[in-house]
């Protein structure tokens, strides 16, 4: 009944194969609105599957697997080309293709200027896709194959300006971390595999119950192996360091990859596999744990940045990290819920940011903006709406679903205090940090002179104020998105009321957005003191936790180090000094004997005949 | 006709051929002596074949006669080749693949 569904995946694959073929051949404007369209369109398809999902009864919206054809069918192993549409997938196709959409609508004005536009466009189809299929499949096999088509659209699309060394090396980067989660979900799947016999999620979720007990070693290695996967795509510690230097791709790319998407494929990934993670619940003290400690973590390292990207990158992290601690102490669908808010509001932020850029000819350094409310007052508007939500001021998106995880992490089954002050914690830091960046921005005086502002086009205010709607309004949309996911973790998650608790998280991010008012709209002089009070820690958070020179002396020096020793050593010295002697002595025993090839038929027929006389008289006299 | 006869008629073109193979340097006359070599074994069968009153000698050699003939026809195209590029037959100046 969902046959049509596969459309949602054709057609970005559409683009993105006929943009790359064709694309030099159309027009700017062609690729731009081609690139749209096919997003567009299945976002609408999305919709009619909703549609058709809503008209079912709640029961019986689960598993629903489109099979394409057989792909494999090799033994007992069976590989379908399958689909599945289930309220889980069909969240997250809202989501990827509807924000993925506005992206697609900005990008046509930010990239205005590119040459090479119609190939933004065919990655960023390419993009879309991926995620799609990432979320659409209906087995492990196809998840990791979304899953590293998507690891290698966002290694497309960060270096995509490749004439600049620091995007190219980014890029790499992204890639290389992106593939040692890819690395961990392989050989996840083969222990599935081996374990189940199937590589279907309908088979392994509904045998894992009955085949495996509570924290069964296979299962935590099982778990924790998929969360490699997770904690590489989703930038959770200690696979973190590529999502800030991501930045260094096109803003609309940061905004689609590293606030809407592919950030979230983890989160998803665990939701997914809910079944597995309740068989392992040291797997999910772990996952909350590190989530909460992201949070925390990429919070202070985004309160002391001074590129408008890479704060907001940070703070994608840190919230990650609520969504992270949501799904690590059970509540499934607050983390969902969270990970929808988070698209919008912070899509919203990374394009407003993105607008920034643009009307300062791409200026990224925000203590040379400053009192951009005059001269880009819809941005103004857009990104302030942006950071409100961020920072969980009442009744905006981010309110509702941060409310909702710091909340349960108190009263949850598996909550703690520990977790809970974590959680205020970060929301105190969000709202200093987006604040800052805020008053930075937008307040005060220009702090550069030579800068002259200007509002960006239609065609980017419409996407930044849909979203900056959908931004105010989702929150609201909190118990319908329970209602609509609960099937699928088994219950809806139960809201905790308590209005102590409550004030305290709303307090905390006020608190923040207070001091960062206080830090940066008064007087310099405080700012010099509080800087010149807390060096050494603003140093250490500065450098971010000088993590990137930990990896480069305990793992990139030492296997470049392993690296030239093979090179010098055994390739040179050793496999070389073989080969070239074998070429040598073949080259020196055929000189040897090379007189015995005179060219003379005469001298051959004479060493015939003597050759056989020898024989004849061994036979005869011997 | 004895045995020694047609052993001793045999080993002596048998020799001629050989000599004349190794000493001639046109190509034509080497084949020929190659001709000889391969007919004095010819006689070898046919007399024997004759003292031991078998036809087992005489067939093979028809065949050898066949091959000779056959060989002759391409080693004489690769003369007649040789001629026309180089315009020199003498076997000793044919020697490109000299070592």
């Amino acid at each position: 009944m969902f046959s049509y569904a596969w459309l949602i995946l054709a057609l970005p694959l559409l683009g993105f194969i006929g943009l790359s073929w064709f694309g030099n051949k159309i027009s700017k404007k062609q690729a731009g609105y081609a690139g749209c369209a096919t997003v567009g369109l299945s976002f609408l398809v999305t919709l009619a599957v909703l549609s058709e999902l809503l008209a079912l009864e709640p029961e019986k919206r689960l598993g629903h697997v489109e099979t394409l054809y057989q792909w494999v069918s090799s033994g007992s192993f069976k590989l379908d080309l399958a689909i599945l549409i289930d309220p889980l997938s069909v969240f997250m196709f809202l989501i990827v293709t509807g924000v993925g959409f506005l992206i697609h609508v900005y990008s046509i004005g930010y990239m205005k200027g590119d040459p090479e536009y119609s190939r933004f466009f065919a990655y960023m189809n390419l993009f879309i896709f991926s995620m799609l299929l990432l979320v659409a499949a209906a087995d492990f096999f196809f998840l990791i194959v979304g899953w590293a088509l998507v690891g290698l659209a966002s290694y497309l699309l960060i270096g995509f300006w490749k004439e600049k060394t620091s995007a190219v090396l980014a890029a790499r980067k992204a890639f290389v971390m992106n593939v040692i989660g890819d690395v961990g979900m392989v050989i996840a799947a083969l222990m599935i595999f081996q374990n189940f016999g199937s590589l279907s999620y309908m088979d392994v979720f509904s045998a894992a119950p009955d085949q495996f007990r509570s924290n069964d070693d296979t299962m935590v290695i099982i778990t924790l192996l998929l969360l490699v996967g997770a904690f590489a795509k989703s930038a959770q510690i200690p696979l973190h360091t590529w999502l800030p230097d991501a930045m260094e791709g096109p803003t609309p790319v940061s905004a689609l990859i590293h606030a809407a998407t592919m950030v979230t494929a983890g989160v998803y990934l665990i939701a997914r596999c809910h079944v597995l993670y309740e068989l392992a619940p040291i797997t999910m003290y772990l996952i909350a744990g590190i989530g909460a400690l992201t949070a925390v973590f990429a919070g202070t390292m985004g309160m002391v940045q001074y590129d408008i990207k890479r704060v907001i990158a940070y703070s994608t992290m840190s919230q990650l990290g609520y969504m992270f601690l949501a799904v690590g102490i059970g509540v499934f669908s607050f983390g969902m819920f969270h990970l929808m808010t988070h698209a919008f509001f912070k899509a919203l932020l990374f394009l407003s940011a993105g607008s920034v850029i643009h009307g300062l000819n791409g200026e990224q350094d925000i203590r040379k903006m400053g009192g951009l409310r005059f001269a880009m007052p819809l941005t103004h508007i857009t990104f302030l709406v942006g950071a409100i939500c961020l920072a969980g001021v009442p009744l905006t998106s981010g309110f509702f679903s941060k409310e909702a995880i710091i909340m349960s992490s108190f009263h949850a089954e598996m909550g703690n205090i520990v977790f809970w002050a974590m959680g205020v914690l970060t929301a105190g830091m969000t709202g200093f940090y987006i604040f800052r960046v805020y008053f930075y921005t937008f307040m005060g005086k220009s702090r550069n002179p030579e800068a002259h502002p200007h509002e960006s086009p239609k065609i980017m205010a419409g996407p930044l104020l849909i979203l900056a709607f959908f931004a105010l309004v989702m929150g609201f949309s909190a118990h319908w998105v329970d209602q609509f996911l609960g099937p699928v973790f088994g219950v809806a998650a139960h809201h905790y009321e308590d209005s102590m608790l409550e004030a305290i998280v709303v307090l905390a991010g006020l608190g923040g957005i207070l001091i960062a008012g206080i830090v940066y709209m008064t007087s310099k002089d405080k700012l010099e003191f509080a800087k010149q009070a807390l060096a050494p820690i603003y140093d250490v958070l500065f450098n971010k936790y000088y993590i990137d020179e930990i990896y480069d002396f305990l793992i990139v020096k030492p296997v470049r180090a392993i690296g030239a020793f093979f090179e010098q050593k055994v390739e040179k010295e050793g496999i070389d000094y073989v080969v070239d002697q074998v070429g040598t002595q073949v080259r020196g025993i055929s000189q040897g004997i090379s007189f015995l090839q005179s060219g003379k038929i005469r001298t051959y027929a004479l060493n015939m005949v003597v050759g056989m006389v020898a024989i004849l008289l061994f036979v005869v006299f011997l | 006709m004895g045995n020694q006869f047609v052993l001793i008629i045999s080993a002596s073109i048998f020799c001629i051929g050989t000599v004349g193979f190794l000493i001639r340097r046109n190509p034509l006359i080497m084949l020929m002596s190659v001709e000889l070599m391969l007919n004095s074994v010819n006689f070898l069968l046919i007399g024997y074949s004759s003292i031991l009153q078998t036809l087992d000698g005489q067939i093979f050699a028809l065949i050898i006669l066949t091959v000779a003939a056959a060989e002759v026809v391409v080693g004489l195209a690769i003369i007649l080749t040789i001629f026309r590029t180089r315009h020199d037959l003498n076997v000793d100046h044919i020697n490109v693949l000299k070592g």
